[in-house]
Parts: C-alpha cells; structure tokens; sequence
C-alpha cells in the first residue's frame, strides 16, 4: 500500500525523497503532487509532470506495484529528443516492419526496472489512439508495439514512452529474431507433439490392453494398431528426430552419446512394432515409444530453458550505443541511424548524448565519462584530436568528432566479443562428463548386446521384447534429467529471489566456490559519491557554510559529482553561474564570485597541498580565483549489509580479495575498513584477468563479483561471475549471475542455494543410480515388459522432477 | 464397437487440428515469453482515472 514515507526508501538518512525517483528533494524545491489523497514531495518539474500524468491516466496503482525504486529511475530526461524524427521512411524501414496496414516494433525501454514498469507502459501505450498492441518482457525490457499506420505515429509511441520517463531505443528487426527464440518455438513443437501423441497412444493403448485380457476381435485390434501407428509416426520422425541427428553426429566423431541407445530403443521398438502390425504379430510397443519420446523431449525442453535464461547479448551492445546520430555534411546536419555511420563521417555530438563510434574529435572541447569503458570514474578531458569511444557519454561540451571505427570494430564492441569468446571456451569439467558419458553408453549397448545374444541362444522368441525392455530401462533418462532439472528449479526459484542465473554452469562452480573477488566501484560500494570529509582552510568560515555554498554551486552543474553536494537546506542565491567545462563551476553568492572545482580552477593551484594530495578520494576544490577556501573529499557510498555478508562469507571459510582499477590508496582504505586482506589496486581489465588465472592455477576456484563493460572478459574468465543490477548493461550479460536490487546480501542467498542444489543433483544421480542398478538385471532377466519399463522410466523420471522441485520452496 | 472406425478418426482430425493451430501460435510469437504471462495476472487494470480524491 502506499505510504506518505516515501523517504523509507533510502534508509540512513532523514532527507526527503521524490515519490517518483526516490532522488532526494532540494530544499529549495516545495513541489508535490497529489496522490491517492496525500500531497507526495517531488524533486523536479519533470518528476511533477510524469506523476500528473500517471495519475490523470489513471495508473497510480503503478505505484503500488512497483518494487523499491531504484534513485534517478523514471526521472524525465532535461530535453525532450526529436521523436519525430523516427517517422521519416529511411528510419521507419530502419527500425520497424510493415505488415499490411499495421506497423510493428521492438524497442528497448531504458530505465525500466519491475513488472510494474511494464504494466504500466503497456497500459499506457495501448490507450494512445492507432496502437493495437503492446507487450513489455520485464525480463528483457523489449517492447513490442503494433500500430495502426494510419492512425498513430512512431514518434508518438516513443513520445509517450519518455513521457513516462523511460528512455526508449528502437532495435533494428534484425536484433529481434534471435536463434535462441527459433530454439525455443521449435523445441516448443517438438514437445506439444510428443505429448499430445502420447496421451493419444496411450488411450489406444488401453483398448489393446484390454482386448488382451477380455478379448478383441481381429480387425479392431489391426486398426487400433494402425491408428496408434499413424500417431506414433510424426513422434517418432518430428518430436525425436534431434535425437536421432545427435546420435548420428555422436557416430561419426566416434563420440557416442545418450542419445545412441535412446534412438536404438526408439527405432527398434517403432520398425519391430510396424512390422508386428503389419504381419499380426504378437505385441506392439508404440505406447512405449511415445511415452519414451515425451520424457525425453521434455527433460531436454526443460534444459533448454535453464540455457536461456539470460538475456539478449546484443540488445545490451546496442542500449549503450544510441540509435540514431546527427551527421555533418558540409553545413547541413542529418539525424541519421547509427547502422548507417561509415568511417569518415563528421559527427555532431551534444552535451548529455552516447558517442556512437569510436573516433577523434575534429572540433571542440569536453569532458567525456568513459566509466563504462575504462572504469575510470573520473571524466575525461577530451579536446580537438583526442580519441573518443563509442559508449562513453559527452557530459558538457558540444563536439564534432570524425568516426573511424563503427560497430562491431570499436572498442566497445571488441570487449564485447572477448567477453563472447570467453564465455563459449567449454569448462574442462563439462569435457570430461561427455568422455565418461560415451564409455558408459558403450557400456549399455554392449550390455545390450550380451542380453539379445544370450537371450536368442535360450528362448529366440522373447530376444527382442527383453533386449527392448533393456534398452528401455536403462535409458539414461533419470541420469540425464537429475541435474537440468535441478538448476531448472533452482534458476526459477533464484529469480523469484531477484537473482537471475544467465549460465547452467554457474550454480555447479558457485557450489565450489574457494574464493569471492570484489570489484570495488558500483559493487561494493554503490556508484553514488557523497561528501566524506570538509577540510575549512579559512578560519572564518564554518563547515557548513562551505557545504551551503557548494551546493548551491553545484546546482548549475550535471557533472556525475555535483549531486554528493545536495544539501537539504535553503541555498544561497546563485546569480551569474558559469560553467567551466572540465574544471569547474562558478557563480556570485553575496556579491562575491565563488568557484567550485579542481585545483587548478579554485585558486590557480595555490591549495594543491600534501594534505590534500594524500588523500585517496577525489578532492574538489571550493574557493575564489585567487584562494582556496575549502576542499571536499567525495566518497563513494557502500551498498548496505556490505559488512555482514563479508563477515558470513569469511565464515563459510572463502578467501575474500579486492581487485579494482582505482588508486591504491582509495582502494588499500576501502580494504582496510572491511577488513579485507588481499587487494589489487590500478588494476587493468587484463591484471584482472591473470589475477584470476593465477588464483585458478593454485587449484582455487574464483566467483567474480563486478560491473562495468571493462570488467567483462574480467568476469568470464573467473568460474563463475556476479553483476549488480545497476552495473552495464554488458557485463550483466557476461556475468553469470545477475543481482537485481541494492544489496549485496543475495549472494548469501546465491552461496546457500548452490549448495542445496549440487546436494540435491548428487541425491538424484544417487537415485538414478540405484534404479538403474535394480532394474538392469530385472529387465536382463526378462522379468520386464517393454510397458512396465518405459513407466519404470517415467517412474524414476518423475522422482528426480518433484525431488528437485522441492528447490522451488527454498527461503 | 463399429463407430469406433468414425469416432477414432474423427478425433485424430481434431488432433490434427489442434496441432495446426498451436504451430500457428507458436510461429506468430505467441509463446516466445514464457515468463511475463505468469505475472500479468496479478496486476489489474481496472483502476479508473481521477479515482484519487483532491484534498
């Protein structure tokens, strides 16, 4: 329900927060909208209008359903971008697809965050006159919006959605058939085939079962046979043809799979059982292969969607990237799609705007915050010549840069590919699985073998039915669904818990685990500055006068430090501001010019003591031009409950290192104050990396726990990886883990949870184990019926499901 | 026991019937998010506008 404290949100402190962003309130600023009959504090004008709007439109319940919102989410962006500009034809064939007099569309929705969020674009969207359908994946964030051509516009959809205050990005159609997708709709066939043929076997089944014991007469019986071979064909040659494919791959490398004795079983039994209908001979087996057919293909159906849990790899390539550019030719500028970009264009960049290539800037200067890049926090100074990368944000200065690299060629996208590479490289453990897996399948056919020749030699007519029947019992069905089913189980139930398992693998090493990693930046800290310390150098000021007057400074300011400086509070009048780009702010406080920035901005480098220089965090500067008044040092926040979990992972006997790219003595602090040991400082993604590697060498198993796009191959090359939520959108895709939230405390939950399930696949490889142990000799023996062997299957099938199953409830 | 040879056929029609329109769903996209639908339920839309009272 709502509740008027919205300020609950960022517990620790007192300040009041926006309804609609959770950002805190200005005390300058008395907005307030009202809300299911309470005035709620607003930050902004933007905030004001989008939760005016959410309420006249009658969707304030999105309020209610929302999860704790992240700060800054949802706030409206300072300019409105030229929408319109995606009606033009070259735009609408670049980023959406005509279907006769609809248009459809996928667009990325930046910025949203719960199921909420999609409620509340789909409710508002499909209210917009001309818009026939919209469907938000809160999984993936894609919209998918269908339109009336002649009705609504592209431009407006996209309007309605930065409305709202999400960001939308239009994804070219190619991004949007995606081989995993194609997977799925085939694998979903496949199972609806094999299952609806199964109940419909089994149901002629009965009949023939029947006829057995009451009798039946002779032409009944041919046709239900006929009938259940003609259900039992598309089963046999659609639903299990992946089989037969991998036991033929599995032949030709001399690497025979489960899948060899399944499609003997499954073609023997189906060519024996046509040739019994055929000729009336004594028995058919089509029940038995159907139901065989069904449990295998859903095993395989319910492993796959363990696989695909993870999100689009090159959506996140493509959100960080902006979709469309403003190209310079001559004196004219054309918005044009980033795809249509070629090395030596001209490239006109804004202040706020994504670099959509990597190149050089031809004119202008700037700062440039290449975080996402380099992990360096602190923008960068970029002038006329510099080199600039695709990804990195252009925070202050209007710039033209000529592109040189585009697309997959940048830096960016090369990251992104290393990160690929990495991540396909095949665990050595997996290797050894599928080596151990073809001796045990040879062992099963020769077994076979031994049972028809013995069998043939003491009673010839009863050969095939036991050999079936063996071949049947010992499908290594139990064995081969026991651990996808588990990490089924255990993803859904983790994803539930806000944790989002994006490779099968992960929950096998996290079981493992010797060693936990902490990247420092937006991971154990939260990538949100705040002042940590005031050093006053002039004696007739007070602290808090400083603060005031930094704050009111820094309200001109969009540099990512200036918000640490938000001070709840009436602030000075600020008259005259200046922006100074890469350096600083000014602005006349009382008649008197004060600056705000770095050391060579605030009194020409006079401050720039060893006091000061000792410090590990950045410094800012507040004072005149001539003098130095004061200096700020900006600490980053660290998530909560950081301590505890360190605490109880020490306890769970893991060694706990830090590895970060920032400043040793930043880092050898943050260490010092959590207690932690080992740590890395002025690391390169690449010092990372053969961090890691040397750790693995020593036979220690690593869990990297890291954001940015720089510490992706960082986090493929560890065992297994753990992103933040907020971290980019890149390295979420290569982690193997994703947290959503703002605590730390769910890779407890993460650590805990692995253990079950590895406990819970080891009982049902146990189980599997035994009942194949009891059933071999039974079935050998002939005391087994094809019938009774294929549920004995399904039996010990269904055993390992429900048991891992029991995950699903897991606290 | 002679109307089994219509009703049998008759129902693999059905059969054949249903499995036609389930690829057509699937080929439309219709199962392509097997997630989302799960929670769709729980959110109504059927608040009206302006039901907040101005205080």
């Amino acid at each position: 329900m709502l509740t008027g404290a919205s300020a609950a949100n960022t517990a620790g402190q007192d300040t009041v927060t926006c309804f609609h962003c959770a950002l805190p309130v200005p005390g300058s600023c008395d907005l307030t909208v009202n809300i299911d009959g309470y005035d709620r504090p607003v930050c902004c004008p933007g905030c004001k209008a989008v939760a005016e709007l959410i309420r006249d439109t009658g969707m304030s319940r999105y309020y209610e359903l929302r999860d704790a919102p992240e700060p800054g989410v949802g706030r409206p962006l300072e300019e409105a971008a030229e929408w319109q500009v995606f009606d033009r034809q070259d735009m609408l064939d670049a980023f959406a697809e005509r279907q006769n007099e609809h248009v459809e569309a996928t667009i990325y929705v930046g910025g949203m965050y719960c199921a909420a969020c999609s409620w509340l674009i789909e409710a508002t969207l499909t209210k917009l006159p001309g818009v026939a359908t919209a469907e938000v994946s809160p999984v993936t964030h894609r919209l998918r919006v269908r339109w009336h051509a002649a009705s609504a516009r592209f431009s407006q959809v996209l309007g309605a959605l930065a409305d709202l205050g999400y960001q939308p990005q239009p994804l070219a159609p190619e991004n949007t058939t995606r081989p995993e997708l194609i997977e799925q709709r085939t694998a979903l066939k496949r199972l609806l085939v094999a299952s609806l043929g199964m109940m419909q076997v089994m149901m002629f089944a009965v009949g023939l079962y029947a006829g057995d014991y009451q009798g039946i007469e002779q032409d009944m019986r041919r046709f239900l046979r006929l009938v259940s071979f003609a259900v039992a064909t598309p089963v046999v040659f659609y639903a299990a043809s992946p089989f037969f494919k991998a036991a033929w791959r599995g032949i030709i490398t001399r690497k025979p799979g489960m899948d060899l004795p399944v499609s003997i079983a499954v073609g023997s039994a189906y060519a024996a059982s046509i040739f019994a209908t055929f000729t009336d001979g004594e028995a058919v087996w089509f029940d038995s292969v159907t139901m065989f057919v069904f449990f295998l293909t859903l095993g395989r159906f319910l492993e796959m969607r363990a696989r695909h849990r993870s999100i689009d790899r090159s959506t996140a390539l493509s959100s960080v990237l902006p979709n469309t550019a403003t190209r310079v030719d001559g004196d004219d500028t054309s918005i044009v799609p980033v795809s249509q970009l070629v090395a030596g264009d001209h490239v006109l960049i804004r202040a706020g705007e994504a670099i959509p290539a990597d190149g050089v800037i031809a004119s202008g200067d700037t700062t440039v915050d290449e975080a996402l890049l380099s992990g360096e926090a602190t923008p960068q100074r970029k002038v006329s010549g510099d080199a600039v990368a695709a990804g990195s944000v252009n925070l202050d200065g209007l710039v033209t840069m000529r592109v040189l690299r585009t697309g997959s060629d940048t830096t960016l996208g090369t990251i992104s590919r290393l990160s690929e590479r990495a991540r396909y490289t095949r665990p050595a453990f997996v290797t050894i699985a599928d080596r151990i897996a073809s001796y045990i399948v040879v062992a099963l056919l020769a077994v076979a073998t031994v049972v028809a020749v013995s069998w043939y030699l003491i009673a010839p007519e009863r050969a095939f039915v036991i050999t079936l029947s063996v071949l049947v019992v010992t499908c290594p069905c139990a064995l081969a669904l026991a651990t996808p089913a588990a990490f089924a189980a255990a993803g859904s139930r983790l994803s539930q818990l806000r944790l989002l398992v994006t490779n099968g693998n992960a929950i096998e090493a996290l079981s493992r685990a010797t060693t936990i990693m902490f990247d420092k930046t937006g991971t154990l800290t939260r990538g949100h500055p705040k002042i940590a310390s005031v050093m006053v150098l002039n004696s007739t000021m007070t602290e808090y006068d400083c603060r005031r007057i930094a704050a009111a400074l820094e309200t001109a300011s969009v540099h990512p430090l200036a918000r640490a400086f938000a001070l709840d509070d009436t602030l000075p009048e600020v008259t005259s501001h200046e922006v100074a780009i890469g350096q600083g702010v000014s602005g006349v406080i009382d008649g008197r010019r004060w600056r705000i920035g770095s050391a060579m901005y605030v009194g020409g480098g006079t401050a720039e003591t060893s006091q000061a220089g000792e410090d590990a965090t950045t410094n800012v500067y507040l004072g005149t031009e001539d003098e130095a008044v004061a200096w700020f040092s900006i600490e980053d926040d660290l998530r909560p409950d950081v301590r505890e979990m360190l605490e109880s992972l020490r306890r769970r006997g893991l060694r706990i290192a830090l590895v970060s790219g920032d400043n040793q003595e930043a880092v050898a602090r943050l260490a010092e104050t959590l207690g932690i040991g080992e740590f890395h400082a002025e690391c390169t993604p690449a010092m990372k990396l053969s961090i890691i590697e040397a750790a693995q060498e020593k036979g220690e198993r690593v869990v990297m726990v890291g954001d940015g796009i720089n510490d992706a191959p960082v986090l493929a090359g560890a065992n297994t990886s753990v992103a933040p939520a907020e971290g980019a959108l890149l390295a979420q895709t290569s982690a193997d883990v994703i947290m959503l939230g703002d605590s730390l405390r769910p890779l407890l939950t993460l650590l805990n949870m692995s253990s079950k399930t590895m406990r819970i696949v080891r009982q049902n490889l146990a189980w599997a184990i035994v009942y194949n142990a009891l059933a071999l000799p039974l079935a050998a023996a002939g005391l087994v019926p094809p019938w009774l062997a294929a549920i004995g299957m399904s039996a010990s099938s269904l055993i390992v499901v429900l048991n891992a199953l029991r995950l699903s409830r897991f606290e | 026991m002679s109307v089994l040879y219509v009703l049998i056929p008759l129902a693999l029609l059905l059969l054949a019937g249903a499995v036609w329109a389930f690829f057509w769903a699937v080929g439309s996209g219709q199962f392509d998010d097997l997630d989302t639908p799960a929670v769709r339920i729980i959110m109504d839309d059927d608040t009206k506008p302006d039901d907040s009272e101005p205080s």
